[in-house]
């Protein structure tokens, strides 16, 4: 890494603490991210990959108790920010996409109230200027700026998920987190906001921690993978090196569950840069 | 709008049932119905007048059809016939009377205790696990399992009877007119005040769990979330994105709580001698003065209709969902 | 299932509520032991306050309040479970039913559960007692159970519902289980937990609305229950002359019996979802946290 990284995570442990016995649900887990990188973060299920996501805006709850570990953004520890801090650094600096489109609205709130609160929060805007953000925030997402006084459930599962990568675009933010965007959504779709979510980092310069479990998927679209086993970090590379020469056992074993591997390569359709 | 629709037809056809229940019960029971119906009357009434009293209840010649017929006429047209005990006055104005002021109790004691229970309950559920919230769950559980009679009875004895804090019984000093005069309006505040609180202190508890409960199954949701890392304030999304969705199955909950409100009610009414619809029925009872138990339950049974057609309203503006349906 | 009861014992509140109906049960079971009296007798003077040949007074006529108070019990408990159970019943079979059967089945049961529901309870008890007459705790718990298991079978349909998309059930279907094998034998051992809320929440509803009608004058004169010793003691004035014995001791037995099922069901409930469990869940994160050994 020549220049300095947008993220550095630094021996991240975190644990579940219970009543009796502990869950390490990462264990000393390390990886950059550099500015304008689109970093992938694989594997199944409980292995740590969501756990480690929702550390870096600091959205963990009890019995959630990170146990040792930095989290540099911009070489300032996350995790030392007080309240204040912390609310201001939220969204501003990382943002981020849930996996199921169908709940990360309000189902209560119009479209507008929910971009209107959160740029009153951070910028103090009036209605009117939320507003005037909100629609072009909506329009980089091809949605109707008419639509903005719309409930959440008026809309479809992919234009929800665009909604809300709209909403994350609204404070400029250095990276944007993403887990499992697109996996409530039929393939179709999935394709489309994954391109949406490529040029708008390509002309908008964020990084991308795209968190799934989907390694095929992952390999078109990041340029480095770390992937993961049991709150481990086995191993970590760019996408060709993950791709044509896995070095872990489990990494091998997830390559070996795609039929694909049998048939003709799958072609790497990121565009350079 | 359709939604509405469906709830009032829903609504006639329970009033019906009811309207039904009263119909078959003295024609169900051993022995002559007429005589079960108004034997209590003994020699009181003229012939004339039993006469009417039975055309009003269905008992007239004719198939068993013809006389539901004849009943359910007498019941939309508002007539409940007359009551015995206090004949001739119509059971439809003893009754309404009544209402008044159980409505007045009722009401009163809900708005205070849904308020209370569903802000508490807020509170619970966003300092869970706290002491704050072990004390008042462990509490609003013991406070509902406390039957309204049992209550009422203590804090009359106690605060009535005992301290002299409160009036024992009564809606308003018995020796004022009623009136729109500061003494009067006064004096049925002083009365009002412990069978009030009686019936809040039963209730609140209830609301104050189910909104706990609502609060805490959705906390975990996305949107909870994405609130919090939205920066958003800690109260802008307890209120905002929490509280204001669980507020909807808490306000489905109050509307079959509203029942118990009623039966809590007429409890309250009866052991502080307030003169609501409780105790004309327990007077009602004792005398077994039929025609104004029947009234009674169509007219309970039409105002708890009515307070869930007021919920359903309520449900269908804090819920845009049910809007555009 | 092992487990269910562990972590039952081990919650405090189960323990409690457990121990306080226990003694209740026990008291009542022992009651010709603990007193000498006949509780419908007359024993003693009109209205004595407490004293060592009465340990709770006498009532208005001279009855023993203790021996009321203790074989009263066995009717309040008696009644209460009994009636819960029938509740129960009733409302578990409308409930999966409706839910495992879906379709018209459904439609009809729902719409009747409705109707039951959205009529207000205790005037319908109240109109159905004063029909019956002089109402035995017998007839009172046969009434409560017609009535009152709206509320039950509408949970009971919901979690059916939940438990219906759930793997075994559908390949017991696949299989071709009769309907009434699955429902017995998968669906209900599932919903149990709802049921048993609902078996103790029907037990708290039939002991205070029991004792309600008979306050309200709708039973028969002969029982003793605690009920009864309310209608009895209201009607003798006992607050305005002073013998609060009479009409608290009733007041008190029932408030605890209340407050033990409350536990009890609250306990249930919290086993059955755990994430609505109250109490300490996080002393020893709240420790750890102190200790400085982790931050969130």
């Amino acid at each position: 890494m020549t220049a300095d990284p947008l993220l550095s995570v630094q021996n991240l442990t975190i644990d579940y603490i219970g009543a009796e016995a502990d869950f390490r649900a990462v264990d000393d887990v390390s990886f950059d991210i550099a500015p304008g990188e689109v970093f992938g973060l694989a594997g199944e299920s409980g292995c740590g990959k969501s756990t480690i996501a929702y550390a870096i805006n600091r959205l963990h709850k009890p019995p959630a108790l990170i146990r040792r570990g930095r989290i540099l953004f911009e070489g300032q520890d996350v995790l030392d920010l007080d309240d204040r801090a912390l609310r201001e650094f939220r969204w501003s600096k990382v943002a981020m996409v849930f996996q199921s489109a169908m709940n990360s609205l309000n189902p209560v709130l119009r479209v507008e109230a929910q971009f209107h609160d959160l740029l009153k929060r951070h910028r103090g805007y009036s209605k009117e200027q939320s507003r005037e953000r909100a629609a072009e925030m909506l329009r980089l997402v091809d949605i109707p700026p008419e639509r903005l006084r719309d409930y959440p459930h008026q809309f479809s599962g992919g234009m929800r998920q665009r909604i809300v990568i709209a909403i994350c675009m609204a404070l400029d933010p250095k990276l944007v987190v993403m887990d499992e965007p697109t996996t409530a959504l039929d393939v179709v779709v999935q394709r489309e906001i994954l391109q949406r979510i490529d040029e708008l980092r390509r002309s908008r310069g964020f990084s991308v921690l795209f968190i799934t479990h989907d390694l095929g998927l992952m390999v078109q679209f990041c340029d480095r993978i770390g992937i993961m086993l049991r709150g481990n970090l086995v191993e970590q590379g760019t996408s060709e090196q993950i791709y044509h020469r896995p070095q872990h056992e489990y990494t091998k074993q997830l390559w070996a569950s795609f039929p694909s591997l049998h048939g003709h390569p799958v072609r790497l359709e990121r565009a350079s840069g | 709008m359709a939604f509405l629709f469906r709830r009032l037809g829903f609504y006639l056809a329970a009033f019906l049932a009811a309207a039904t229940v009263n119909f078959f019960l003295p024609r169900l029971m051993p022995g002559d119905p007429i005589e079960i119906m108004f034997s209590s009357a003994g020699s009181d009434l003229s012939v004339e007048n039993l006469e009417a009293l039975k055309l009003t209840f269905g008992f007239v010649d004719g198939p068993l059809w013809q006389q539901y017929l004849t009943y359910l006429q007498s019941v939309f047209t508002g007539d409940l016939g007359r009551s015995i005990k206090y004949y001739p006055l119509a059971v439809t104005e003893l009754l309404g009377r009544a209402l008044i002021w159980t409505v007045g109790l009722m009401g009163t004691a809900t708005l205070i205790s849904f308020t209370l229970g569903t802000v508490l309950g807020i509170m619970a559920a966003w300092r869970r696990g706290s002491t704050f919230d072990v004390v008042f769950s462990v509490g609003a559980i013991m406070a509902t399992s406390m039957p309204a009679m049992v209550l009422s009875l203590v804090a009359l004895f106690f605060f009535g009877f005992e301290l002299n804090w409160f009036p024992t019984g009564y809606a308003a000093d018995p020796a004022l007119d009623p009136a729109f005069s500061w003494q009067y309006v006064s004096s049925v505040v002083r009365h009002g005040i412990l069978p009030v609180l009686t019936l809040s202190t039963v209730l609140t508890g209830g609301f104050l769990v189910t909104m706990r409960n609502n609060m805490i199954n959705l906390l975990g949701e996305d949107y909870i979330v994405m609130a919090r890392a939205k920066g958003l304030s800690d109260s802008r999304v307890m209120f905002w994105y929490a509280a204001r969705n669980a507020l909807l199955p808490t306000v489905s909950s109050l509307a079959i709580a509203i029942g118990t409100v009623l039966g809590g009610s007429l409890v309250t009414e009866v052991v502080f001698n307030y003169p609501g619809l409780g105790n004309t029925l327990y007077q009602a009872i004792l005398a077994r003065d039929y025609p104004v138990i029947q009234g009674q339950l169509l007219i309970m049974t039409l105002a708890m209709l009515t307070a869930n057609f007021i919920v359903d309203i309520s449900y269908v503006l804090l819920d845009p969902r049910l809007r555009s349906a | 299932m092992g487990a269910v009861l562990k972590s039952f014992a081990h919650n405090r509140k189960a323990l409690t509520g457990l121990v306080i109906v226990a003694i209740i049960v026990a008291l009542a079971i022992a009651a010709p032991w603990l007193t000498e009296y006949d509780p419908t007798r007359r024993v003693g003077r009109p209205h004595q306050p407490p004293s060592w040949d009465h340990w709770l007074g006498t009532t208005r006529i001279g009855q023993d309040v203790f021996a009321r108070l203790l074989y009263g019990a066995r009717t309040s408990l008696a009644v209460g479970f009994g009636a819960g159970l029938l509740i129960t019943v009733v409302g578990t079979i409308f409930g999966i039913l409706a839910g495992y059967k879906g379709g018209r089945t459904d439609e009809v049961i729902s719409f009747f559960t409705n109707m039951v529901l959205v009529v207000p309870n205790l005037p319908l008890l109240l109109v159905l007692a004063a029909f019956i007459g002089q109402a035995s705790p017998w007839v009172i718990a046969l009434i409560l159970g017609a009535t009152s298991w709206a509320w039950g079978a509408r949970v009971t349909r919901a979690e059916t519902l939940s438990v219906k998309q759930k793997d075994f059930v559908k390949s017991a279907e696949m299989l071709g289980e009769p309907s009434w094998r699955i429902m017995l034998f998968e669906i209900f051992p599932n919903v149990i937990s709802i049921v048993g809320i609902n078996f103790v929440g029907s037990v708290i509803f039939a002991v205070i609305t029991e004792a309600t009608l008979e306050f309200l004058g709708l039973g028969d004169p002969k029982t003793v229950s605690w009920g009864m010793m309310l209608f009895n003691a209201q009607n003798a004035s006992a607050l305005q002359v002073g013998a609060w014995w009479d009409i608290l001791s009733p007041c008190f037995a029932l408030i605890a019996l209340g407050a033990g099922l409350s536990l009890l069901n609250f306990a249930v409930d919290e086993v059955a979802n755990p994430r609505l469990r109250t109490g300490n869940t996080l002393s020893r994160w709240s420790l750890l946290m102190r200790r400085g050994e982790g931050r969130l």
